[in-house]
């Protein structure tokens, strides 16, 4: 077996093309028959919560802004495409694109004036902001059906289910559905960090004087972040509608804006990866544990400890490439399968540190 | 050329720079100074970062202070610090190419430019290769590479030999000797250096207290006598 | 517009609210500027002590162990916290502080819930001895316990600002926000300050949670955001002034209750924090535009 030398932990975390896809095809096809409708629905709930995760990621690991209330962001892309889906006849992708827009509109319109605030401030802003959008989301509650600009009916008694496509309209077919948009989200960020905006961004990361000494408009790129993040977190609100067809301001909550960073901070804010990671962790851990019997909060506390354990061992800013427990966990891994496979280090020479093989001499 | 003209900066009770009045011609040109002098916030205040209480800067005939801190790249305002690096995660290549991105000049030349400006800085590695892969001193080169791509015209380097050995030093001293004769720009050198500063700056300026204390003939400045109590003053 | 009376008793329970986020908002301002951490879990650890009076009240303690025990675990968790976490990112920016505090809320939240669940609808109550004594003022009752939720504000600010002139250890904290490692050379036992100020934010704290919980509601969701509100008049005052701060919170607790009887406006008051906080913030930035590249020699 090839030395463990050459271990470069980025390509574990992000695995080659080949093996991206062959994932990917067999988690379209084949996963949706081997759950039970209740793990199908969680996995759905795990493709709209990465998309979620990513655009959080794009903004905390890759430009170095920390939102506390994306939640909030993905409340309203929520709340734009029921009211689209109820009030008009509009392709269901047509609508989750419009959610996605009117969302990142939204965002972009906010991030003008804050933005002129630096890392502490502009985060706590977020927290206000979404604190506000929850409070009026309660009194304004999501469309149900009725009419007028709100399309709610209080009086309703029995709330129509929001629709899904009629291609998608099953369990399996609609997980299959988000599946593939949030693929599309992911190209979509991908595309982004290895043209112009992700230079910039990294730059923009490393020192914004250093940055704006190159020319680059942090303004700009950071509105460019910021957009791009709302857009997603839009798309992805448009998705959940039709998963859980029944819209709800408590299932919005405060608490759920920093949990998310949480599990963003846990999965790798950098990494696309991490955003799967992150939404796994986020959606299916409860799931799983809600079969169990197991209380959720278990989850509470570990996604506490798990971001002081992040925070305290990443060795600078918010984002570290991949999460020392994680990598970890990788190296622990591929000893295993060294091991099976009957390879060991060479006497006298120590197990290579893969960790330590790439720092700077 | 660049005219700085009654350059005042003030913060918070402090002043930083008190009335600086000097020209800078041609060359390269050291500015040196005890701790606190105001080096960096002169180099801050070229850099758009300050906005200086009174005062104005001249450079090749532009108005330098109402350009906004981004254009000033774009106008040729080039500058490495003393801490920050270049961008551990991507390339020298692409490091040198994002700042020629946002220069003057168009895409068609990119590749070239970038590579004849990793060439004079004489880094010796792949162009490809990560800049997290490189030490220290290769690190500054990249940083020069920066700041030669692209048509500059005013070249601000903020102690770029800090923690770096005598050989590359050496080194360094040479590629930033030439800068002002490969690219046309006028270069600026803070450093604490002596050496550094004989070896590229024919002309030196120094500062005390955010005053302009010398300016001259490197030699002569680095001789004369309120400079070394400047520098003893503080080195107690 | 409802008539004036309408509003009277609001101004009341206003000025107690704005009292309790008045000395919430001096620990958060007090600990920010002497080790450079937000903790966003003021509110958090305000409620686990106000649970825990709660249960000890219902084991039989009497009222004054139960306040003892409220402060007491705040106060503990708080140093807790504060030992086994500051030294590791003392060095670190404050986003990565105040997000690391965002840690131990989420600790506090989900043991909360574990070891006091409201999942079967169970609701709890905190009452302390003053809510049945008081006065009247013309036509509005003034409870005891909303006198001393605003008296509170007011000595704690006041002891708090002469505590950082006058003293030794107030002057060593003040001395900190500005620079940590310059105070540190110059002798300062820099990590018994930071266990001072630690300790005196986690008093507050249980302090705060035990007249919120009282003024408003035992629950850990409620008390836990709760700190928002002070947050909001936190952010004001630029983190730096504690005069500030404390106008700035009674403010925020006023505005709050006063839009009660505003029909059109009352579902919206929770906003109040929010609002101020937002306009406030956009407001008080305009002016700061330049970046600071961090300054050399």
């Amino acid at each position: 077996m090839r030395r463990l030398k050459s271990l470069q932990f980025k390509h574990l975390a992000r695995p080659k093309p080949a093996i991206t896809a062959v994932l990917l095809l067999f988690v379209l096809l084949a996963l949706p028959q081997l759950m039970s409708l209740y793990y199908v629905d969680t996995m759905t709930q795990v493709a709209v919560y990465s998309m979620v995760a990513l655009a959080l990621g794009v903004l905390v690991g890759r430009v170095g802004l920390v939102s506390l209330g994306q939640v909030a962001v993905l409340a309203v892309g929520a709340w734009v495409a029921a009211r689209l889906l109820f009030a008009t006849g509009q392709p269901y992708l047509l609508i989750v694109l419009e959610a996605g827009l009117v969302t990142m509109i939204a965002g972009t319109a906010i991030g003008l004036p804050a933005l002129r605030l630096r890392g502490l401030y502009l985060a706590l802003i977020t927290l206000m902001l979404a604190g506000g959008i929850t409070v009026v989301l309660a009194t304004v509650n999501f469309p149900n059906g009725g009419h007028g600009f709100l399309g709610y009916n209080g009086s309703l008694v029995h709330i129509p289910p929001i629709r899904r496509p009629s291609f998608a309209a099953s369990d399996p077919a609609y997980f299959r559905f988000a599946v593939i948009i949030a693929i599309a989200m992911f190209a979509l960020v991908l595309a982004h960090v290895k043209t112009r905006p992700g230079r910039a961004w990294a730059a923009i990361r490393q020192s914004e004087p250093a940055a704006l000494a190159a020319g680059i408009n942090t303004t700009l790129y950071k509105l460019w972040a910021f957009a791009l993040a709302s857009f997603i977190t839009g798309v992805a609100g448009g998705v959940l509608a039709g998963a859980i067809h029944y819209l709800y301001s408590i299932g919005f909550p405060t608490q759920d804006s920093i949990t998310l960073l949480a599990v963003v901070l846990m999965g790798g804010a950098y990494s696309l990866w991490g955003a799967v990671v992150a939404g796994l962790l986020y959606q299916f851990l409860p799931s799983l544990l809600n079969n169990w019997g197991v209380s959720a909060d278990w989850l509470t506390i570990l996604f506490g400890i798990g971001v002081l354990q992040v925070l305290t061992t990443a060795p600078a800013g918010l984002a570290d490439q991949v999460p020392r427990d994680l990598a970890r966990l990788y190296r622990l891994l591929y000893r295993l399968l060294g091991r099976l496979r009957g390879s060991r280090p060479r006497e006298g020479e120590p197990a290579p540190d893969p960790e330590t093989a790439e720092r700077v001499p | 050329m660049i005219e700085v003209d009654g350059l005042t900066v003030r913060y918070g009770g402090v002043t930083s720079l008190d009335a600086m009045s000097l020209t800078f011609e041609r060359g390269t040109c050291g500015l040196i100074g005890p701790n606190g002098a105001g080096k960096t916030t002169f180099f801050n205040v070229l850099s758009g970062f300050v906005r200086p209480a009174a005062g104005t800067v001249r450079a090749f005939g532009t108005d330098l202070l109402t350009m906004a801190h981004y254009r000033r790249a774009r106008w040729g305002v080039r500058r490495t610090f003393q801490t920050e690096q270049a961008i551990e995660e991507l390339s020298v290549f692409d490091n040198v190419a994002m700042v020629h991105e946002h220069s003057r000049l168009g895409r068609a030349s990119r590749r070239q430019d970038v590579l004849d400006a990793i060439e004079f800085a004489g880094l010796g590695t792949d162009p490809d290769a990560e800049v997290r892969t490189l030490g220290a001193g290769q690190r500054r080169l990249v940083e020069v590479a920066r700041a030669v791509v692209g048509q500059p015209r005013l070249v601000l380097l903020d102690e770029p030999a800090a923690g770096l050995p005598d050989e590359e030093t050496g080194h360094l001293a040479e590629v930033i000797r030439r800068i002002p004769e490969h690219t046309g720009a006028l270069a600026i050198l803070v450093d604490h250096d002596m050496s550094l500063v004989s070896a590229c700056c024919a002309t030196t300026a120094v500062l005390d207290f955010g005053k302009l204390i010398a300016s001259g003939p490197t030699a002569a400045v680095l001789r004369d006598d309120a400079v070394i109590r400047a520098y003893l003053g503080v080195d107690s | 517009m409802p008539p004036w009376s309408n509003f009277e008793p609001f101004v009341v329970s206003g000025l107690a609210l704005g009292g309790v986020y008045a000395l919430s908002g001096v620990g958060l301002v007090v600990l920010y500027r002497a080790t450079g951490v937000l903790y966003l879990a003021f509110g958090a650890v305000g409620a686990l002590g106000a649970l825990t009076a709660w249960s000890l009240a219902q084991a039989g303690a009497p009222g004054w162990l139960t306040w003892l025990a409220c402060v007491a675990v705040a106060a503990a968790v708080t140093l807790g916290y504060g030992t086994l976490f500051g030294p590791a990112l003392a060095k670190r920016d404050p986003l990565v502080k105040a997000v690391a505090t965002i840690g131990l809320t989420l600790v506090l939240y989900g043991l909360m819930d574990l070891l006091w669940t409201t999942s079967g609808g169970q609701a709890r109550s905190l009452t302390l001895p003053t809510d049945n004594s008081g006065f009247t003022i013309g036509q509005i009752t003034v409870t005891d316990t909303q006198v001393i939720a605003l008296a509170a504000g007011v000595v704690l600010t006041a002891a708090t600002a002469t505590f950082l002139r006058f003293t030794k250890l107030g002057t060593a904290m003040r001395a900190m926000a500005n620079d940590r490692e310059i105070t540190a050379t110059l002798g300062v036992p820099v990590r018994r300050v930071e266990a001072a100020a630690w300790l005196g934010c986690g008093i507050l704290a249980g302090i705060a949670g035990l007249l919120l919980a009282d003024l408003v509601a035992l629950d850990a969701t409620t008390l836990t955001f709760l700190v928002i509100s002070s947050l909001a008049a936190v952010l004001i005052a630029r983190l730096r002034s504690i005069a500030l701060t404390f106008a700035a919170a009674l403010v925020v607790g006023l505005l709050h209750d006063l839009l009660t009887p505003v029909v059109s406006l009352s579902n919206y008051r929770d906003m109040t924090p929010f609002v101020i906080a937002a306009i406030g913030l956009l407001v008080l930035s305009r002016h700061r535009v330049m970046v600071q590249s961090r300054e050399g020699a």
